[in-house]
């Protein structure tokens, strides 16, 4: 550490360097991980919310809850562990504000996910054509008792109340009445609802032409949604490799310049465990005080992002994220171990 | 009793048609409190010499024994102990830590053996001797290249060692520092009671020397003892 800190502090700009490097490797891996978490989030809020462990589907939907129907017969008896959910994606318009493309769920006023919606102003759904809106809305300029129409529906819908964090495939979510999807998707006879919803993860439905899945399954056929995380996973991975890179050139440039010096001082007898313990250290306090500033630059980020972008400060994931490139640091690190080890003091008698 | 002693030390290097026999047979003492100086020309195996006497090399044949053990009694950690705490080792390629000030080159020392190393006092007699002790804060680029050098001498002194083995300590230096250095080095044999081995191009230091050796094409012969003494 002392051999570290003393290069660190007389190699000010090159230190500079590969600390600047690392806050911009860092800060973009900070951000695109909030990004990805952001985004995957605004996919499976409302299912998150629901708690959910099974759903069940028409077995002919793709596992897409906006294709499927299930009739009487296939939804069955409900416990009260289950929840009858109809979906459809549909716009909102209204005079004095821009269209709003939104995901309708239609809900049973008996049934657990109803009941347990948590709303951040307004009441629950009481009656036909009122709605419980995702806080996207507010930010649009909608209020509570804000009117508008659904699609081509000649009915207006009331907000009566907002909920936070209720989207579903990155839509904003519109909470209403079975009745209302059923008259959204001009439904008449025949189908009572999309899918049924489970919180007892043994729950299985085996009606003819109804399947069960699980939450997951049902979340990784979102459309887009693994192509979207696999993008954001490729990303994050092959900075994390480009860090360890940097690290490794970086470090592997400094250590062949100091090899001759590190040889007169094995020839003095100092251990080569002090030479490589000062290079890991020179690498980990390089890229511990990258990170730092680039966790500042991220905090900042945080603060004055506006609402609307969809990312999520996770400090779980990012701290994990923050000691994955650490470890990379260590692994670049010890690249130019191999040298420092091998290196031979008798290159430096004789002049 | 001597702190070191080379016997029958053969070094070949290479082989077959390729093969370099670098020393014959080299047979040496060094006691405490004499100053033995090698002399010999480019490629005669002083270099060679000194690395085995050192332990940084393993002879092909023959033993070095250093207070009675031989090198190959010892594991290489021990030998790098050994070097630490008993071997100075006066570089002519000095090589100080571009990014460590000259009082951190010894406070370097001070972290890796804690104990044992040169008095604050003792460490001023040393620098003030050297003409150094005005560059205690000063990086080596600042330093000239006979500056670096006499830096480097006390940093070798610095840990204390009773085996001093010095490889062209005066390359870089002007005749009036010769003098000092030869002063100095055998004051440490002298009334430091060291075993101090040289070797050397540089005439110079004859004054200086107890034994006075000559290594020529690989055999070691005294040339004189007692020189002057």
């Amino acid at each position: 550490m002392f051999l570290a800190l003393k290069e660190i502090k007389k190699e000010k700009f090159r230190s500079g360097l590969i600390v600047a490097m690392i806050v911009l490797i860092g800060y973009l891996i900070f951000i695109l991980t909030s990004l990805a978490l952001g985004l995957a989030q605004q996919n499976t809020d409302a299912i998150n919310s629901w708690d959910a462990k099974q759903i069940t589907l028409n077995s002919n939907a793709n596992v897409d809850m906006r294709q499927s129907f299930l009739t009487k017969k296939q939804v069955g008896h409900l416990s009260k562990q289950e929840a009858l959910i109809g979906e459809t994606s549909v716009v909102a318009k209204a005079k004095s504000h821009k269209q709003l493309s939104a995901v309708f769920l239609g809900l049973n006023n008996n049934q657990f996910v109803y009941q347990n919606l948590n709303l951040v102003d307004g009441h629950r759904v009481t009656n036909s054509h009122e709605l419980v809106v995702d806080t996207a809305f507010k930010q649009e300029g909608y209020k509570l008792g804000s009117q508008f129409k659904l699609n081509g529906d000649n009915h207006k819908y009331m907000i009566v109340g907002f909920i936070k964090n209720a989207k579903l495939n990155i839509a904003p979510v519109v909470y209403g009445q079975m009745n209302d999807w059923k008259s959204l998707r001009a439904i008449t006879v025949g189908p009572v609802g999309s899918a049924v919803v489970s919180r007892d993860a043994n729950y299985k439905n085996n009606a003819n032409g109804a399947k069960t899945y699980t939450k997951q399954q049902v979340v990784d056929k979102l459309p887009g949604y693994q192509a979207q995380n696999s993008t954001f996973i490729l990303m994050i991975g092959f900075l994390m490799v480009i860090s360890l890179i940097i690290i490794a050139v970086f470090l592997y440039i400094l250590t062949m310049q100091k090899l001759p010096n590190y040889a007169v001082l094995r020839a003095q007898g100092v251990p080569s465990k002090v030479l490589v313990g000062a290079t890991i250290s020179q690498s980990v306090l390089l890229v511990v005080s990258g990170l730092i500033v680039a966790t500042l630059f991220t905090v900042i980020t945080a603060w004055i992002i506006p609402a609307n972008v969809p990312m999520a400060f996770d400090i779980p994931v990012l701290g994990g994220v923050g000691v994955g490139l650490l470890v990379m640091a260590m692994i670049g690190g010890l690249i130019p171990i191999k040298s420092v080890v091998s290196v031979d003091p008798v290159s430096v008698i004789g002049g | 009793m001597s702190s070191f002693s080379v016997k029958n030390v053969n070094q070949i290097f290479g082989t077959g048609t390729a093969e370099v026999h670098v020393l014959h047979d080299v047979n040496f003492e060094a006691e405490p409190g004499t100053l033995s100086l090698i002399m010999g020309p480019s490629g005669s195996g002083k270099s060679t010499f000194l690395s085995i006497v050192g332990g940084l090399l393993t002879p092909t044949s023959g033993t070095v024994e250093v207070n009675g053990i031989s090198y190959n009694e010892r594991s290489k950690k021990e030998r790098d102990a050994l070097r630490l705490d008993s071997i100075g080792f006066v570089l002519q390629a000095y090589h100080l830590l571009p990014y460590l000030t000259v009082a951190d080159q010894f406070k370097l020392v001070d972290k890796i053996k804690p104990q044992g190393n040169l008095s604050r006092e003792a460490l001023t007699d040393v620098l003030e001797t050297l003409g150094i002790k005005d560059l205690l804060n000063k990086y080596p680029s600042e330093l000239s290249g006979g500056q670096q050098q006499r830096v480097a001498i006390a940093r070798a002194l610095y840990p204390d060692p009773a085996i001093i083995l010095a490889d062209e300590p005066t390359a870089a230096l002007d005749s009036t520092r010769v003098a000092v250095i030869g002063k100095l080095l055998k004051d440490l044999a002298v009334k430091h009671h060291k075993a101090v081995v040289v070797v050397t191009h540089d005439g110079r230091l004859v004054d200086s020397a107890d034994r006075l050796y000559e290594m020529k094409d690989g055999y070691l012969t005294k040339s004189t003892s007692e020189v002057s003494r």
